[in-house]
């Protein structure tokens, strides 16, 4: 019969209630985390409210114009072609009419900021070129941790750590130091079982401090925790948070397995801590941008320039062949104050079109950078983490790339509907307006973020299992005095 | 009961311990002396498989202590030169602990201070926080865990050292009550006083090898004496 662990856990936790540093190191942790929620808590209000507003104005704008066409009199005067009114598709579909996009913000948003701060959560969409409002867009990889807020992902994912070593880089080094290993090891007790107890009551408390100061300060923040698909997120995070201060834990216990001295081993599990939570995430960063370079910004202006000047020297062609190709274009009656007008739609066309292979190169460069980014995050746990924080906060990459690519696809049904009309200058009409598209997010299902989530908890899982096995090994070896 | 078998230890080609052959039965307390460095700490720390031998098996209660690390340590008690028990915890506390590590959860306070009585600390200081005792108080801790483990190996390393002459003498006394259950002693010592009066048998090691073994019985203290230091010298 060896000594039942509930005896053992309490001996440990004796040890760490009289052990006034680590009640200095869970006091600052628990600090921190509160500050995160906050700061994160914070800065979703903000963005919330910006989000709301600017999702209100664009169905104003349409009410607004739907109602002075309603009120406007039936022996009104045509639009000009220039004009503001709700009749004119050019001025419903550029400026007047010019819809948000918005991505809403996740549940859990107040958890990881993400990138939300850097890249923009709306756009204005309307019949112009993409480019005036999602011009390429840079989305930095996932993998740039210490930039962005202090919130709550890069307490978990950069400080957690520091600190869970911190509280076990000599769990077993200090007690052989001290000696009181010596009379430890002459008992029938395992030496991985002693270490097992130490782990489980140290990690076990920071692992609680963290959950419980996170999910209070969410609370206090006025986030709910019982929303619509809150639970099962705050779920997935927790399971995040056990398995990567897991990790960390089986790190420490795999430094101690080995007769070493605490300097030592906190240096080696300091050095191990820089390399991943800071110089893989900076490495794979530079490595995704430097093997998939975007073309630059200059390259893409120069273009964009070629071919506005080219398109335009070329307006009367290029309408004529618009009207070639597509004769049920014409307008009905030539109206020729409209022909200007009209010639623009056609050099944007054009210009649109020139561009169109520096803009897709710009696109596939930035997904090959993501796509190397997301295969070898796994090299470090910490970027799997930050993904999977970032994810469940509804901040991750994906879900910005698939917000990404349904306001592209909305822009398109805009000009789809827009451009003809406006080539014909034919007026709306109120059944028109009806038909207007309207931007509606649609967000991926639960199951998606739940799937990538649980591939970086195996991410997480795999590591922790090598390294207890390879301490388990390994300590069967240890020699107490050596 | 305690058996070594050919017990060689080498560090880096300088040999600790050479061939060491050495049975101690129950009963029997067995005292190693020998200079600084003779190997008598080597000895004690491969019975408690705190290191590998290089060569050889050491035996507890029949078992190869590289073969059952834990089995071998529920018969053994161990005592070293320096007691070093958790600072933060009181001494009673720390009985508490290593009986529950050592197999005996179920003591009570008053069978704890029992224990206690027996080693002459008073109960009152078994109350108070480790990290304020004595050498000589933590000694009588570790004699305390070692008794209340009941066990029926007992390795002791210069435990007396520190101790006070009251409390050596009733650590001799309690080695007399050890070797009465029928515990089997191995202790290294420097005191060839205690080796003769609590002894049954020494040995004497050299440089790693054991070069005499005597009954206690057999000779008086200055012959004992003079024994060990003709070995020194030569
Ligand atoms: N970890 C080690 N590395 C190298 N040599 C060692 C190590 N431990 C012990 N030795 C050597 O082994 C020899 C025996 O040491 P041991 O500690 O057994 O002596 P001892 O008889 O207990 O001495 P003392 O009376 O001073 O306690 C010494 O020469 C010592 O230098
Ligand atoms: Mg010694």
């Amino acid at each position: 019969m060896t000594a039942p662990l509930g005896r053992m856990l309490r001996h440990e936790w004796r040890g760490l209630v009289a052990d006034r540093t680590a009640w200095l190191v869970l006091g600052l942790f628990g600090f921190l985390v509160a500050y995160a929620v906050m700061n994160g808590a914070t800065w979703n209000r903000t963005q919330s409210r910006t989000l709301d507003s600017a999702a209100a104005q664009a169905d104003a704008r349409l009410a607004g114009l739907r109602q002075a066409l309603d009120s406007l009199p039936a022996d009104a005067p045509p639009p000009g072609p220039f004009g503001r009114d709700p009749r004119s598709p050019a001025s419903v579909g550029g400026r007047d009419g010019a819809q948000y996009t918005v991505l809403p913000p996740g549940p859990l948003a107040a958890t990881a900021v993400g990138q939300s701060d850097l890249l923009p959560q709306y756009f204005q969409v309307s019949m112009r070129s993409r480019q005036t409002f999602a011009n390429a867009q840079e989305i930095e990889n996932p993998s740039n941790l210490l930039e962005g807020r202090f919130d709550l992902a890069f307490v978990i994912g950069s400080l957690f750590p520091l600190l869970i070593l911190a509280l076990s880089y000599n769990l077993l080094s200090a007690e052989r130091e001290q000696g009181t290993l010596a009379l430890v090891a002459s008992q029938p007790v395992s030496l991985g079982r002693h270490l097992l107890a130490k782990v489980l009551v140290r990690g076990g408390f920071i692992t609680l401090v963290a959950i419980v100061v996170a999910l209070v300060s969410l609370a206090a923040a006025g986030v709910s925790l019982t929303g619509p698909g809150a639970p099962a997120r705050i779920g997935l995070w927790i399971l995040v948070v056990v398995s990567y201060g897991a990790l960390w834990f089986a790190a420490a216990l795999a430094a101690n397995v080995v007769p070493r001295s605490s300097a030592a081993n906190a240096v080696l599990l300091a050095t191990v801590w820089l390399a991943v939570v800071v110089v893989v995430p900076a490495v794979l960063n530079v490595v995704a941008k430097t093997t998939h370079p975007v073309p630059s910004r200059v390259e893409l202006i120069s273009a964009m320039r070629t071919a506005s000047n080219d398109a335009s020297a070329r307006g009367a062609a290029l309408l004529a062949k618009v009207y070639g190709d597509h004769p049920e274009l014409a307008p009905s009656e030539s109206v020729d104050a409209g022909e200007f007008m009209s010639r623009t739609y056609a050099v944007q066309d054009e210009v649109d079109r020139q561009i169109a292979p520096v803009l897709a190169r710009f696109d596939e460069q930035l997904v090959r950078q993501q796509q190397l980014a997301e295969r070898y995050r796994f090299l470090s746990p910490a970027v799997v983490t930050h993904a999977a924080l970032t994810d469940l906060a509804g901040t991750g990459a994906p879900r910005y790339r698939a917000w990404l690519d349904q306001v592209l696809g909305f822009h398109q049904q805009w000009q789809e509907f827009f451009i003809p009309r406006a080539f014909r200058r034919q007026w709306l009409t109120p059944a028109d307006f009806d038909a207007i598209p309207r931007f509606r997010y649609q967000a991926e299902p639960d199951s998606a973020v739940r799937g990538r989530v649980a591939v970086g908890l195996l991410g997480l899982a795999i590591p922790t299992v090598v390294l207890l096995l390879l301490a388990g090994n390994r300590i069967r070896r240890f020699e107490v005095a050596g | 009961m305690l058996e070594a078998i050919g017990l060689t230890k080498t560090y880096d080609g300088s040999v600790a311990l050479d061939d060491l052959n050495l049975t101690v039965r129950a009963g029997e307390v067995f005292c190693l002396l020998g200079a600084n460095g003779a190997g008598k700490t080597t000895t004690i720390n491969l019975f408690l498989r705190f290191i590998a031998p290089t060569k050889g098996t050491a035996r507890i209660a029949g078992l190869d202590v590289a073969d059952h690390p834990l089995e071998t340590k529920r018969h053994l008690a161990y005592i070293p030169e320096q007691v070093t028990l958790y600072r933060h915890l009181t001494g009673l506390e720390n009985l508490e602990y290593f009986s529950v590590l050592g197999g005996h959860p179920d003591y009570t306070e008053e069978q704890l201070l029992g224990f206690f009585d027996q080693v002459g600390l008073s109960r009152d200081a078994a109350g108070k926080r480790v990290g304020t005792y004595s050498k000589g108080m933590r000694q009588k801790v570790g004699i305390a865990i070692a008794r209340a483990k009941q066990a029926t190996a007992l390795l002791l390393d210069e435990p007396t050292s520190g101790l006070d002459p009251k409390a050596s003498n009733e650590f001799s006394e309690l080695l007399r009550f050890m070797s009465v259950s029928g515990v089997a002693v191995l202790m290294a010592t420097h005191d060839l006083f205690r080796a003769k009066e609590s002894g049954t048998r020494v040995g004497i090691m050299k440089r790693g090898r054991l070069v005499t073994t005597l009954d206690t019985g057999d000779v008086g203290h200055a012959d004992l004496e003079k024994i060990y230091l003709q070995h020194m010298h030569d």
